[in-house]
Formats: structure tokens, sequence, C-alpha cells
């Protein structure tokens, strides 16, 4: 049984003893904002929040379909989207944005601005390992020598920087917004087109045809002979499945269109893998009442999170998770090229949303220091 | 958009309070009557607020009403508002969204939400949804399609409705609020606040304040100069300042051993036995 090899793009497997070889490409492809898997070999990109991409393996996969659940009141999934558009525009991408609710161009104008210098990073990767200062009145008196341990590593990063950070605060300058290519879809201004025999409904079927034009025309799929350098675009969509898009998936137990989001993301996923494209896709999962339906859905999209706010629920009292604003739960990672994939050591992960960072942090238990013993 | 969640009939103080502000209110009343929906405002109110009839003959049945709920699509709310004069930023109020979804695909009454508040001719919209007529999955779709949701349902006291509402605004940031509130005869609304709930929070306090170390045959606590002995007491390994930091700072070889010579090593090669009288 081969395992999975570790290495770079273009190196054929020379010292092993099997005949297996891996399908890579023939020459490393250079995008800007896009740097090799070192877990399998390939194109990732950042999707804005380092932390995310860390829990994810890397980054996002060129050709891939991230699915992210909505909370119940779309305010971190739309953060996400964001931050997802925002590295758009600050690697170069081209993006593509689709909604139903709001107009694109609003979402467009709300992007976070980057933070510029690397002071931001720095801090980051300082404070966690600081020692503490012999000096210091509260080092210990009896253990010492402990006192230059570092402290429980709660948030996640890799050594390597890959992907920006965003200051929330502030919007992107319109000047560097515009830079970047854009092409939008809002459904409520797109004529319904009839039909008959598609088993999609009219908006699923019309964004499809949309995406499809943009990448033939751009030449993402490589239809046309590019002259200039080769881009990545990135596609957003924003809260499909929703009522606006024409499914109810959301309001019914047996929708009559049960399958228009599944065949959907089929597609879209064809589409993808046939092109240097990346997709990422919110779902209002809480409101969808057949369990099954979304299982499909996350079946069909490669790496699937969920996002749970604490917002209006009776969580947001627990003392446990009083420092975070929801938890993140991840449903699927993918198995690109290669036999398993990379999980995260934990599955308890919640997110928080501070102003120059979104952080997500494994979620581990502090010493119970109550005063009632609970007797076994 | 507004939504307004009830288990029982009211809501006509939101009316009051937009008038007052001086926009144009259209009412689409299929559930009550004008009289009972005007009544208490004065005469320039009345004017800004235009009732379109659907109660008692909501379905066109016997011709009666001026506006059915079949014509619920956004071409004729849009045409009926800007038949009136003054048409200025208005604000549409909705008896019953209830009895619009019992006669509409959910699907295209959503659609057609979305067209009004998108159209440019409605500023707000305030809908009333009988949240206990429909499934749970219709309810929620509503919800989540509406800026800010107020839930109103009779509190643990009589005579006060608690309501609690939920904002959400455009940049992702949620409100909840609870209030209590009260409708006094004359239909005015008097909002109080959160009425304190006897006994509870405090008892569980009480119990966990008990001193454990009071009731004992053995002393456990210290006095004064008890305390200043147990300082002064020399511990093992407490080493001064300089050695401790000298040990805390990374030493490149940390596994040194550091050995000194025995009188037992010292091997004379010429005598091993060490018996020699020289």
């Amino acid at each position: 049984m081969a395992a999975p090899v570790r290495g770079m793009i273009g190196s054929t497997s020379i010292g092993n003893t099997t005949s297996f070889q891996k399908k890579t490409r023939s020459k490393l492809v250079s995008i800007p904002g896009t740097r090799p898997s070192v877990q399998n070999g390939q194109l990732l990109v950042s999707s804005g929040v380092s932390s995310l991409d860390y829990v994810i393996g890397g980054g996002l996969a060129v050709g891939t379909l991230l699915l992210v659940e909505e909370d119940r009141y779309d305010s971190y999934s739309r953060m996400l989207l964001k931050y997802f558009l925002a590295e758009g525009v600050v690697c170069g991408h081209e993006l593509f944005l689709a909604s139903a609710r709001d107009h694109p161009d609003d979402i467009m104008q709300e992007l976070p601005s980057p933070i510029v210098d690397d002071v931001a990073g720095m801090k980051i990767s300082e404070g966690q390992s600081q020692p503490s200062d012999p000096e210091n009145p509260d080092t210990m008196k009896i253990a010492w020598r402990y006192q230059n341990q570092p402290k429980v590593q709660t948030a996640l990063a890799s050594s390597v920087r890959f992907g920006h950070y965003y200051d929330v605060s502030k919007t992107m300058e319109p000047e560097l917004r515009q830079a970047a290519k854009c092409h939008s879809f809002y459904q409520l201004q797109e004529t319904p087109v009839v039909t008959a025999s598609s088993p999609l409904p009219s908006p699923y079927h019309s964004l499809l045809k949309s995406i499809q034009t943009v990448i033939r025309k751009e030449g993402f799929d490589g239809s046309t002979p590019q002259s200039k350098v080769r881009n990545v675009l990135r596609l957003g969509l924003h809260s499909l499945g929703s009522v606006l898009w024409g499914d109810d998936v959301c309001c019914k137990d047996n929708p009559a269109h049960c399958h228009a989001l599944t065949t959907f993301l089929y597609i879209l996923r064809g589409l993808l893998r046939t092109s240097l494209s990346v997709a990422m896709v919110t779902v209002p999962s809480h409101l969808t009442q057949n369990r099954a339906v979304m299982g499909r859905i996350i079946r069909l999209s490669d790496t699937a999170i969920a996002l749970e706010s604490f917002k209006g629920s009776e969580k947001e009292t627990n003392p446990l998770y009083k420092d975070y604003h929801g938890l993140l739960h991840v449903r699927q990672l993918p198995r690109l090229n290669c036999l398993s994939c990379e999980v995260p050591d934990t599955k308890d992960l919640a997110f928080k949303l501070k102003r120059k960072q979104f952080t997500i942090e494994r979620l581990h238990l502090p010493p119970d220091l109550s005063e009632t013993t609970v007797s076994p | 958009m507004l939504l307004d969640v009830m288990q029982a009939g009211g809501g006509f103080i939101l009316l009051e309070g937009n008038i007052i502000s001086g926009e144009d209110v259209h009412v689409l009343g299929f559930e009550s009557p004008e009289t009972q929906v005007c009544a208490g405002l004065d005469s320039s109110s009345v004017q800004r607020l235009h009732f379109h009839k659907g109660f008692p003959d909501p379905l066109g049945w016997t011709c009666r009403s001026s506006f059915t709920v079949e014509r619920f699509t956004s071409q004729h709310i849009t045409q009926l508002i800007k038949d009136t004069q003054h048409a200025q930023a208005s604000v549409l109020v909705v008896d019953s969204l209830s009895m619009v979804l019992r006669h509409h695909d959910p699907v295209v009454f959503c659609q057609t939400l979305q067209e009004l508040r998108n159209g440019g001719v409605i500023k707000t919209i305030i809908g009333l949804l009988h949240s206990d007529l429909h499934q749970q999955g219709i309810v929620g779709i509503v919800c989540h399609l509406a800026g800010t949701v107020i839930s109103v349902a009779p509190a643990d006291n009589e005579r006060l409705s608690v309501a609690k509402t939920t904002r959400r605004t455009k940049s992702g940031k949620v409100m909840q609020e609870e209030e209590y509130f009260s409708v006094s005869e004359d239909a005015a609304l008097s909002v109080q606040a959160k009425p304190r709930q006897p006994g509870h929070v405090q008892r569980e306090r009480d119990v966990s304040e008990a001193d454990p170390t009071s009731n004992l045959t053995f002393n456990l606590r210290l006095s004064e100069d008890e305390r200043k002995a147990k300082e002064k007491v020399a511990l093992p390994f407490v080493f001064s300042q300089q050695k401790k930091s000298a040990l805390l700072r990374p030493t490149p070889g940390s596994g040194r051993i550091v050995y000194e010579p025995d009188a037992n090593d010292d091997f004379d090669e010429e005598d091993p036995d060490d018996d020699l009288d020289v």
C-alpha cells in the first residue's frame, strides 16, 4: 500500500520501492497569493483568516469548495466571507460575488482594511512565548523552576505566515478595492429565465450560467490562451439555499426542489475542478428542516465548517465560554490526491472576533477551582 | 423590516409612533376593522394614515373590500402607494402576514417582501405574524428575513407582557432587549423595567458562603504571629536570586555532569595495589 508522498510539486518518487506515482504538474505554477501545500502538494490560497487556514490544513486548495454553515444571525459567516474577498483583493485575485439579500456592492464596501505593516503579526507571535521577568513580583516562590515555561498554547498558528491581517473597524480604501476586478451577481436584478427542461430553479441556473461565462471569458479554465499572468478566481456565494434564491429547502420538510441545491453544488464543483478557482459558499443550515439534505450538501462540498454563535442562546452565560463569541465545528476535510488528510488535533475549537483578528482557539478547560465538590 | 411576532392580538401602538414622526403610513388591514385601528388618533394623524380595507372580506368573496389577499404582490402594493398623494418614503404596516402566508407560496412571499424592501418606495415594513399558526420553518425564514424581530408573550405576572427584541444591524451586530409592558384601556402603552423575581438568586449565594473552617474540633486558622513564623521558615531549594536566575537561564549543555575525582580514582600505573613502600 503506498503511503502518501510528502514532497514538492514536480518530484518523481525516485527512491521509492513502489511504482505508485503521484499525478503532479510538471512545473511549478507561480501565481501571486498562492503557495504549495506541504502535505499533499496542492496549490493553496489563504482564506483570509490565518487560524482558519491552520485548521483546514494550510489553506484552501485551488479548485475546491469551502462550505460555511451560517450562525443564527449571519454575523460571523458574513465576516468570514468578507475576509475571503478582502484577501482576494490584497493578493490581486479576481472576485465573483453573488448574493440575493444584500447588493454585492454593499458587501464589497464593507470589506475590512488590511493591516499593512508587520507589527501586528510580530506582536501576535511574540506574546505567546514570552518568559516572565525574574524581578516580577508574582514570580513563583516554590515552583520557580517552571516560571519560564510557556503557558498553554491555545492559539493556533503555523510558523510560516501565509495570508494577511485585517482591521475590522476600518473599511478598505476604495482605490485598493477598485484595483481588483469584481464580477457581481445580484439575484433581485436578474430576469427569470424560463427553463422548463432544467432540473434547477431559475436563480441557480442563471447563477451557474454567469459563473461559467466568467470562467470561459477570462480564461481561468485554460480555454483562451492567456498572454497575461495566470490568476485565481475567488467565488463568494452568500446564503445559498435561503428563500431569496427561490429554494424552499429552508421552509419545508419535503421541499419541492429537494435536489436543487445539491445539483447546483455538484455542477459548481465540476466547474471549479476544471478551472483555477476557489469558492466559498455560506448556507443557512439552521433553517433547513430536513437533516438529510444538510448531510448531502456537506458530502458534496470539499471543506465544510459550521459556526455556532453564542448570541441569544443559553451558552452565552456559561462561564466556560466567556472569552469567546462562538464555537467552530469542522464537519469535513478533503482528501485531495492523497489517502489521508491532516486533521486538527482537537475538535473543540472556539472563535472570537477581535478588532484586528479573527482567532480560532482550542477550547481547553480551566482547572476546576470551585468550592463545591462533586462526589463520584 | 420590522416583524412583530405575537400570540395575542394588538400592536397598533406602533402606528402612533410612526405618524407622529411625520411619515405616511399605509395599513393593509386584513384582520381588524378600520375603526379599531384609528381609535385614539387625532385628525391630522388620521390624514396621514391610509387604511386599505381588507376586513371583513380579505379574500374578496363578497366584493366588499378594497384590497384582497391575492393582490399582495410587489407591483400592486407599489402602485397602491404611488396612487396616494405625497408618496414619499412611507411605512407599510401589514395587519397580518399570517393571512397572506396562508394564501401565497412562502418562497414567492419572501421574494415579494425583498422586492418591496429594495423598491425605494417603502422605507419600513412592519408586519404582524402569528407564530402559532405556521410551521416552524416558515416562521424561521420570515424571522431570518427581518431586520428586527419583536416577540410578544404573556409574562408570569398576569398584568404584564414581555417583549423580546432582537435587532440586527448592517455591520452584523446583534442587540437583544427584553422589556415588560402593559396596555391600558385606551390603548396607551407603558413600558416597565423588569420586575424583580423574588427568591431565586439570593438563595443560591447563601449556601456557598458557609465557612468550612468554623465548626471543627481542631484549629485551622493562623494568628498573626503564627503566620509570620510560617513565612520565616527556610524552605529547602530556596536559593538566592542570582543562583535562581543562573539556573533558569537556558545553558547550552543542560545535561552536563560535573564530577570531581575521588581519592580512590587516583590510579597509579606502577603501583596498582598501592602497597609499595616507596
